[in-house]
């Protein structure tokens, strides 16, 4: 009876901040709160669009991406990004991220799309957590972009003048 | 009336509310048709279009004055609105549109210029007698001598661009090492911003309320005040949520700041409607900060206590006719919220989100105005600002107000887009905001959560995740799962790889 041990029993849904939630499978459609189980419903209205139906109210939802078993969810207007995990997987991740060691490199993206205003920072200078590192224009607003860290920068890719898309490396620092 | 056509210098939601208001005094409108939103709603809301689809041009063309007033002549308008941002505050534009025979809905380029350069604006104020933060007597030369001064006042110090707003060319300085750094930012900023690097500095107020005061006035020396506005929650200066009236205020308060309010823009000859703003520190003591011009964004929250239609009162104004409201027939009853909602992810820190509104939900309850320029289709362009919409939401009283803003948030639906509607969803329920001791610091000190979720938000969303999981991979409960790029992989093979470690 291979086949049945083949059969996976549950799911976790693990959060981008490491909070896990588990579902066993079949998958049912209600969530036990205490010692109830409310019915949860996925629903699609034309007006609305989808929604989910949960205590007699109901909640927006959208798939703004998935890749894998990766999910970027809007959930009444906020968003959370799941890794669905079997109980294997799961395993496995575990031990590959104790093996993973301290990141020692920060990587400062752009946040928004803009224009590179001016770049405060050069390679080999050392900076403070929260200092300005390069300003950032968007819509009309001039953005200074912090760093998050304490380090040295050894790498500057941000150019004053140039147009830069959403998660553009800018800058890379060592931490220190 | 002598105003028959009116060209409307905007977009947005600005531009449908003033053709709305033109269309109920039976004036035409003329709305101009752009290559950067040629489909936008508020086309639909003018009389006649002015296509400018074909203007090949850099400058976008409602910062264009040479073309907008000949648009003006050519669509035959006799007026131009200008509502708020583009040219609004512009004393040459005004000027231009009187010399081609324009009535300019908005007040004299003379009271626009000076109150436009806020050094200027604050010798006035001193002039007029008008409480004020210690500062600079005029502009800064460079940083040395924003040092200098700075020192002589004390730290904290704000250096301010002499033709800013909104923030721009704004920065708070609290000690002499930052001061270099932070004036150069400033003045690069403003000189970006405004075509004009010069900035000054005042005493920067800590933790103070911003209250603004509604003005009208006509062109034949009346001026009246029609209460405060309070603009406290703010993030990098640009408001978020605004109220009227302010709970910091009683009536004594009130009257003594309308009062100065009065008193300034009567130093400048001011008509049409304008904005006097003050900051307020703990002990309820204020200063003059700045006078905005123009139509401001929260002016419908005015509108709502007050019964008066701005606008419409701007129009008259300009058409040659005396207020017929006195000082004592202003009453303020009820309570009014305006919430911005801005295509904006507030989890990302409000970075701008453009992108197409997918679909737009409003609520249509009695205590509910949305004023907008958006509907399902609609993109919200990277060009201009992010606003998808304002939610405006009255009460008997500010309970009452807040009570219905709450249901209000809830019932609003926007998809294509992130929006600010998590954060004010929060704010609606934080302790600070309901008993009104918040301060323009609110968002920097007293936030640990920019947005609201409800207890299992989070888990509903991760059943759903899961739910696409099993329907994407778990065919008949069967074990097909796509671990790796695309690789097909047992749980056997992979837990022999776990075993090998």
């Amino acid at each position: 009876m291979a086949n049945d041990k083949l059969q996976i029993k549950k799911l976790h849904a693990l959060s981008s901040e490491n909070r896990k939630f588990t579902f066993s499978l079949p998958l049912k459609h209600s969530i036990r709160i205490g010692k109830r189980d409310y019915e949860v419903k996925l629903k699609s209205d034309e007006k609305l669009g989808p929604y989910i139906l949960w205590k007699n109210r109901k909640y927006p939802v959208e798939i703004v991406r998935s890749r894998q078993n990766k999910y970027e969810i809007l959930f009444n207007d906020i968003s959370y990004t799941f890794t669905v995990e079997t109980p294997f997987s799961l395993q496995r991740k575990i031990v590959l991220d104790s093996k993973r060691g301290k990141v020692e490199q920060e990587f400062i993206k752009a946040p928004m799309p803009g224009k590179i205003i001016d770049v405060l920072v050069r390679e080999g200078a050392t900076v403070l957590r929260g200092e300005p590192v390069v300003i950032l224009e968007a819509m009309k607003m001039q953005n200074e972009i912090l760093s998050p860290v304490n380090g040295v920068i050894m790498k500057v890719y941000a150019r004053a003048n140039t147009n830069v898309m959403k998660d553009d490396l800018l800058i890379e620092i060592k931490v220190s | 009336m002598k105003i028959k056509r009116i060209l409307i210098a905007n977009r947005g939601e600005i531009a449908v509310r003033i053709m709305k208001t033109a269309r109920l005094m039976n004036i035409e409108t003329v709305a101009i048709k752009t290559a950067v939103e040629p489909n936008a709603m508020y086309l639909s809301s003018a009389d006649v279009i002015f296509d400018n689809t074909e203007d090949v041009s850099e400058i976008p063309v409602f910062l264009d004055i040479e073309k907008l007033i000949a648009i003006a002549l050519k669509t035959n308008a006799n007026a131009l609105h200008p509502g708020y941002g583009f040219l609004a505050e512009n004393a040459y534009f005004a000027q231009k549109c009187i010399d081609s025979k324009i009535i300019f809905i908005g007040p004299s380029p003379d009271a626009i210029y000076k109150m436009g350069n806020k050094t200027i604006a604050r010798k006035i104020a001193l002039a007029s007698g008008i409480p004020m933060a210690m500062g600079s007597e005029g502009n800064i030369a460079n940083e040395e001598e924003a040092v200098l001064i700075a020192e002589k006042i004390g730290y904290p110090v704000i250096i301010k661009a002499a033709s800013g707003g909104g923030g721009r060319g704004m920065r708070i300085v609290r000690k002499s090492d930052e001061m270099e750094k932070l004036f150069i930012i400033a003045s690069k900023e403003a000189e970006k911003s405004f075509n004009d690097p010069s900035v000054f500095i005042e005493k920067y107020i800590e933790n103070p309320k911003h209250i603004e005061f509604q003005i009208l006035g006509d062109t034949k020396g009346n001026v009246i005040h029609l209460g405060e506005r309070e603009c406290s929650i703010q993030r990098k200066h640009q408001k978020l949520i605004e109220e009227a009236p302010s709970c910091a205020l009683d009536d004594n308060l009130r009257e003594k700041m309308g009062t100065m309010a009065v008193q300034i823009a009567k130093a400048v000859d001011y008509y049409s409607a304008g904005t006097v703003e003050f900051l307020l520190d703990s002990d309820k003591k204020f200063y003059f900060m700045e006078m905005n011009t123009r139509i401001q964004v929260e002016h419908p929250v005015t509108e709502i206590i007050t019964g008066i239609d701005l606008i419409e009162q701007q129009i008259r104004i300009a058409n040659g006719e005396e207020l017929k409201y006195r000082q004592s027939d202003i009453k303020l009853s009820g309570w009014a919220f305006e919430c911005r909602i801005n295509a904006e992810d507030v989890q990302a820190g409000f970075a701008p989100d453009p992108g197409k509104i997918i679909s737009l939900n409003m609520p249509s309850d009695a205590c509910v105005r949305v004023d907008t320029g958006v509907q399902a289709g609609s993109s919200i362009v990277a060009s201009y600002d992010s606003m998808i919409a304002k939610l405006i939401v009255k009460g008997k009283d500010r309970k009452d107000a807040l009570k219905n803003c709450k249901m209000a948030l809830d019932k609003v639906w926007i998809k294509g887009t992130k929006t600010t509607l998590p954060f004010f969803r929060m704010l609606v329920r934080h302790p600070k905001f309901q008993d009104g001791s918040f301060t323009t610091a609110f968002i920097e000190k007293d936030l640990e959560k920019f947005y609201f979720n409800s207890e299992y938000e989070e888990m509903l969303a991760a059943w759903l995740a899961t739910k696409l999981f099993i329907e994407e991979n778990l065919t008949d409960e069967s074990i097909n799962i796509d671990f790796e790029h695309g690789k097909e992989m047992s749980p056997w093979l992979l837990n022999k790889r776990i075993n090998q470690f």
